[in-house]
């Protein structure tokens, strides 16, 4: 059973998003999507600084056997990246809400069609 | 055509299995992950099921003759229990499938063709039996095997069946063959039997801890022994010495293809290389590769070494050991270079 916090936001996507005091979102891959794409060996993320509307493919997460896109829950401009998945790409697997963090977002947007806990262990079920 | 399932189906979805569709098959692409089955296959020992691959018996006072004229290798050099890999190519010398062969007596051969290519060989063996006095008989759907592969195995052989086989080698017991082959480049063996026998093997071994493996470390396993991918390394458009293998043919004796190839041998022509990526990225399958800026080839094979943890993929280059390359991945070129196989 894949873990699903309370306290963060989803997309259909499978990203979680945590809204920060600064009003920046955190924004990671979740559990259920770690555990469908299995060890995850190379992630590519964006330049800090640049921007993206939501939906855009804004970084890369590979398995062995795959590469799957990760797309910007929100439109914004990237705000800083988590550079330990350049080496360390397993933080994604064994610590999806926490050091497998992989951007942080400046939303231009609104924050919209995003799902909370209940609604994303539905989607997951 | 509806996904076939091997008799262990039900174990695999019970160890958690991912499974997808390879040639029509329902197979374990993973257990638990990728990197971790192979590590156990390179510093342990690992078992995969490999039931949907085929088994063509030949028998018959011409077999030998026959199967030296349909592969590249002369079987009169085969001695009862030799296991041998070589091509079956067509007349213009190009490979139908690779496949290992085995002697289990003077009058009575084993082919084990690829899962994709089981009814393409049989067809194509019939169809070139003419008049060699043999019997074809293709019992892929009665037979299973399973790959015990690992420096661990022949502990877990021993334990299981109180056997050991020597590498290319093959020993019988009742209707079940023990060879010592496999698809990892590590010391193991297949076994190869009737399908009633298949759980009792597999549950045996895991139980003795025998890891098991899914279709996705096969692949990395291989590749970094840069053994070929059927369908995918050769698509039955390239010749046994565009990939590499001409080790795999004895000139001195008539097949098919022989002529073609003996003509192509004249020309210069690209051969299945070796690139590993000295940047950060995985490359895969059909990636363009580029030198001096000109994309000259398409990559067959691509993913991580697991061991190396660097990209590393085969591709059909006129280039020699050493050259920078580059591989366009997502539009970034990443810097690789032309290296000599085996990768370890």
């Amino acid at each position: 059973m894949s873990e699903v916090p309370d306290n963060l936001s989803y997309t259909s996507e499978h990203e979680w998003l945590s809204l920060g005091d600064d009003g920046n979102a955190k924004v990671g891959i979740t559990d259920h999507a770690q555990d469908a794409l299995s060890d995850v060996v190379f992630v590519e993320l964006p330049e800090v600084g640049s921007s993206f509307s939501k939906g855009d493919s804004m970084a890369v997460a590979e398995s062995v056997k795959a590469a799957s896109d990760i797309y910007a829950p929100v439109s914004g401009k990237i705000v800083s990246v988590n550079t330990k998945l350049e080496e360390s790409p397993e933080l994604i697997n064994e610590s999806p809400y926490d050091f497998g963090w992989m951007v942080t977002i400046e939303p231009t947007g609104e924050l919209e069609d995003l799902l909370d806990s209940d609604s994303y262990r539905e989607l997951i079920a | 055509m509806s996904s076939r399932r091997t008799p262990l189906f039900s174990n695999h979805r019970d160890l958690g299995a991912k499974i997808v569709d390879f040639a029509g098959w329902e197979m374990p692409i993973q257990y638990t992950s990728i990197l971790s089955e192979h590590k156990s296959v390179r510093e342990g020992a690992g078992i995969f099921d490999v039931s949907h691959m085929g088994q063509i018996f030949v028998k018959g006072p011409e077999t030998i003759e026959f199967l030296s004229y349909v592969t590249t290798w002369d079987m009169r050099r085969q001695k009862k229990g030799d296991c041998r890999y070589c091509h079956i190519l067509d007349e213009n010398g190009c490979i139908i499938d690779d496949t290992i062969v085995y002697t289990i007596s003077e009058d009575n051969y084993m082919l084990i063709p690829n899962a994709s290519k089981i009814s393409k060989v049989f067809d194509w063996l019939l169809k070139n039996s003419g008049d060699f006095e043999i019997s074809l008989n293709n019992l892929s759907d009665e037979f299973f095997c399973l790959a015990l592969q690992g420096p661990d195995s022949p502990r877990l052989l021993g334990q299981h069946l109180n056997t050991s086989v020597g590498s290319f080698q093959l020993v019988k017991i009742g209707d079940t063959i023990i060879s010592g082959t496999g698809y990892t480049g590590e010391k193991g063996c297949e076994i190869i039997g009737p399908l009633s026998e298949v759980t009792n093997h597999w549950e045996s071994l895991v139980e003795m801890g025998a890891i098991p493996v899914g279709l996705g470390a096969r692949d990395t396993l291989r590749l970094e022994k840069g053994y070929l991918l059927s369908g995918q390394d050769f698509d039955g458009n390239q010749t046994t010495l565009e990939t590499g293998y001409s080790w795999v043919i004895d000139w001195n004796h008539d097949f098919i293809g022989k002529e073609a190839l003996m003509e192509f041998k004249k020309k210069r022509y690209p051969r299945l290389r070796g690139i590993v990526i000295e940047d950060r990225g995985i490359v895969r399958p059909g990636n363009s590769v580029f030198n001096n800026g000109n994309k000259i080839s398409s990559l067959t094979s691509g993913s991580l070494s697991p061991t190396l943890r660097k990209g590393i993929g085969l591709a059909y280059l006129d280039l020699d050991i050493g050259t920078p390359i580059t591989v366009e991945v997502r539009g970034n070129h990443l810097n690789g270079r032309v290296v000599r196989m085996p990768f370890l």
